[in-house]
C-alpha cells in the first residue's frame, strides 16, 4: 500500500511540476513541489520513507530536467532523511517552523547545485543564487507553510505523526 | 506526547543514515558510472512517467486552446486586418522568390552541383518545461523509440530552438538557445563572420568570439555555420540587437533578438541527420554507380 502512494505521488509529481507549475511561476520561478514532497513523507512516515521518497522523486524529476542526474536525488533523498529526523527532534510542529525549514533546506539544496555547476564563473554563481536559488527558498518555504496549515485544518497532524 | 515517527526504531532510522551515506560515497566516487546506470534504468521509467506527463499537457493544451479561441478575442480583429496585410506582403515576397529559386535551380544545373539532401526531421509537441528552475528546456513526446539522440538539433519553421540533451524512452529535454549551458556555432549572413550563440542568465541569447574587425551592424541576420554541432548551415538563429566592443578586448560581442519565441513554442522539428550527414548516409546505402 506504501508502495503504491508512493509510486502515484512520484507519478504525479511530474505532470504536475513540468506542465502544470509553469502556469503559475512568479518571474520564472516555480517552487520545487519533490523537495516540499520529500520532505512532508519523512515528516509523516520517518526517515527510511523520507529517504527512499526523496530519492525516486529526485530521479524521476531528474529525468525530465536538463541537470545531470545525482545531485538532485542525493538533495531530495537527504531532506526527507534530515525531515524525518528532525520531525522526531521537535516536540511541536507548526506550519511556520515547515515554512522555515523548507526555506533553509532549500536554500542549502540550491546553493549546493550552483556551487558545483559547470562553465560559470563565481559572478554568475551569486547571479543565479540571486535571482533563482533565493526565491525558489521562499517559495518552497511559503507553499510547505500553506500545505502544513491546509493539512492542520484537515486532518489531526499531531496524532498523525504518532501514530 | 509519543514523538513523531517514534515506531521507526533507532534500527532503521540507523540503516537510513547509513543508506545515504553509502549513495553519498558512490555517487561522489564514481560519479560517471552511477550517472550512466541512472540513465539507462531511467529509460523504462521515464516511459512510464511519460504516460501521466502527456495526458496532463493534452488536458492542459485543450483548455489552453480553448481559453484563446473563445475567451481571449480582444484585439482579434486587429490582429485579423494585419495579418492581411502580411498575407499580401508575403504573396509578393512569395513570387520574387520564386523567380529566384527558379533562377537559382536554372544555374545548379548549369554548375552541375549534386542536389542537395533535405534533413531527416522528426515532429514533435512539447508536453512540459525542466522541471527545475535553474535550466531554460523543454520536455518532448517524442524518445529513444523515435530516433532521438542526444546532441540533435531542434527548430521550428522560424529557426533554431535548442538541441537535444536527455532522452528516454518515450521523451527527451531540449537545452534552449537562451541558456546560457548552451552554445551554437553562428555566422553573420552579410558579412560571414562566424561566432558562437550563448544563452544569458537572463534568458536572451549573444553571439560571442566575433572578431573586432567585422563590421557587424544593427539588424544583421545570424544564422547556423553548420561547422559543429548537429544544425546544417543557414538555419535562422536571430537579429543583431546590441553590439558590445569593449577597449581592449580580444573579440567582440553582440545580443541578439532570436527568431523564435521560445517560451511559446508549443510544436517542434528534431534534427535526425543534417545535410551533410543525410548525404554521406545515402551514399552508403546507394553507393555511386549502383544502377
Amino acid at each position: 500500500m506504501k508502495l503504491l502512494l508512493g509510486l502515484i505521488l512520484v507519478l504525479l509529481l511530474v505532470p504536475v511540476q513540468a506542465t502544470l507549475l509553469p502556469h503559475l511561476s512568479v518571474w520564472n520561478i516555480k517552487p520545487d513541489l519533490g523537495l516540499v514532497a520529500a520532505a512532508f513523507v519523512g515528516l509523516f512516515a520517518g526517515e527510511m520513507e523520507g529517504l527512499l521518497v526523496g530519492l525516486a522523486i529526485g530521479w524521476v524529476l531528474n529525468l525530465f530536467s536538463a541537470s545531470e542526474l545525482g545531485l538532485s536525488l542525493l538533495t531530495n533523498g537527504g531532506v526527507g532523511l534530515l525531515a524525518g529526523f528532525l520531525g522526531r527532534q521537535v516536540s511541536q510542529v507548526t506550519s511556520i517552523s515547515v515554512g522555515v525549514g523548507l526555506l533553509a533546506v532549500s536554500l542549502a539544496s540550491g546553493l549546493l547545485e550552483a556551487a558545483t555547476s559547470k562553465n560559470i564563473d563565481l559572478a554568475q554563481v551569486w547571479q543565479m543564487v540571486g535571482a533563482i536559488v533565493l526565491p525558489q527558498a521562499c517559495f518552497d518555504g511559503l507553499v510547505g507553510t500553506g500545505l502544513y496549515w491546509l493539512l492542520s485544518q484537515r486532518f489531526q497532524l499531531a496524532r498523525l505523526r504518532t501514530e | 506526547m509519543r514523538m513523531a515517527n517514534s515506531r521507526s526504531s533507532s534500527g532503521s532510522r540507523r540503516r537510513a543514515f547509513a543508506c545515504f551515506a553509502l549513495l553519498l560515497a558512490a555517487v561522489f566516487l564514481f560519479h560517471g558510472e552511477i550517472q550512466g546506470l541512472l540513465q539507462y534504468l531511467g529509460g523504462p521509467v521515464g516511459h512510464v512517467a511519460s504516460i501521466p506527463l502527456e495526458v496532463i499537457a493534452s488536458i492542459d493544451t485543450g483548455i489552453a486552446n480553448r481559453w484563446q479561441r473563445y475567451v481571449v478575442l480582444q484585439g482579434v480583429w486587429d490582429e485579423n486586418q494585419q495579418l492581411r496585410k502580411d498575407i499580401e506582403w508575403l504573396r509578393g515576397q512569395n513570387s520574387q522568390l520564386h523567380e529566384l529559386a527558379a533562377a537559382t535551380e536554372r544555374l545548379t544545373a548549369l554548375l552541375q552541383f549534386k542536389e542537395q539532401a533535405l534533413p531527416t526531421m522528426v515532429a514533435a509537441r512539447v508536453i512540459g518545461r525542466d522541471t527545475t528552475n535553474r535550466y531554460q528546456a523543454l520536455i518532448l513526446n517524442k524518445g529513444e523509440r523515435d530516433g532521438i539522440k542526444p546532441d540533435m538539433g531542434v527548430i521550428t519553421p522560424a529557426g533554431v530552438v535548442g538541441r537535444i540533451v536527455k532522452t528516454t524512452g518515450a521523451s527527451s529535454v531540449v537545452l534552449l538557445v537562451t541558456d546560457p549551458n548552451n552554445a551554437i556555432a553562428g555566422l553573420i549572413q552579410r558579412t560571414r563572420d562566424e561566432g558562437v550563440v550563448e544563452g544569458t542568465q537572463q534568458g536572451r541569447a549573444q553571439l560571442k568570439y566575433l572578431p573586432l574587425l567585422s563590421t557587424l551592424q544593427h539588424g544583421d541576420r545570424v544564422v547556423t555555420s553548420g561547422l559543429i554541432g548537429d544544425f546544417p548551415r543557414g538555419l535562422a538563429i536571430g537579429t543583431i540587437m546590441h553590439i558590445d566592443k569593449q577597449e581592449g578586448a580580444l573579440f567582440q560581442s553582440a545580443e541578439l533578438m532570436l527568431e523564435v519565441d521560445v517560451g511559446r513554442v508549443e510544436e517542434v522539428l528534431v534534427i535526425q541527420a543534417s545535410s551533410g550527414q543525410s548525404t554521406k548516409a545515402a551514399r552508403e546505402v546507394d553507393p555511386p554507380g549502383k544502377p
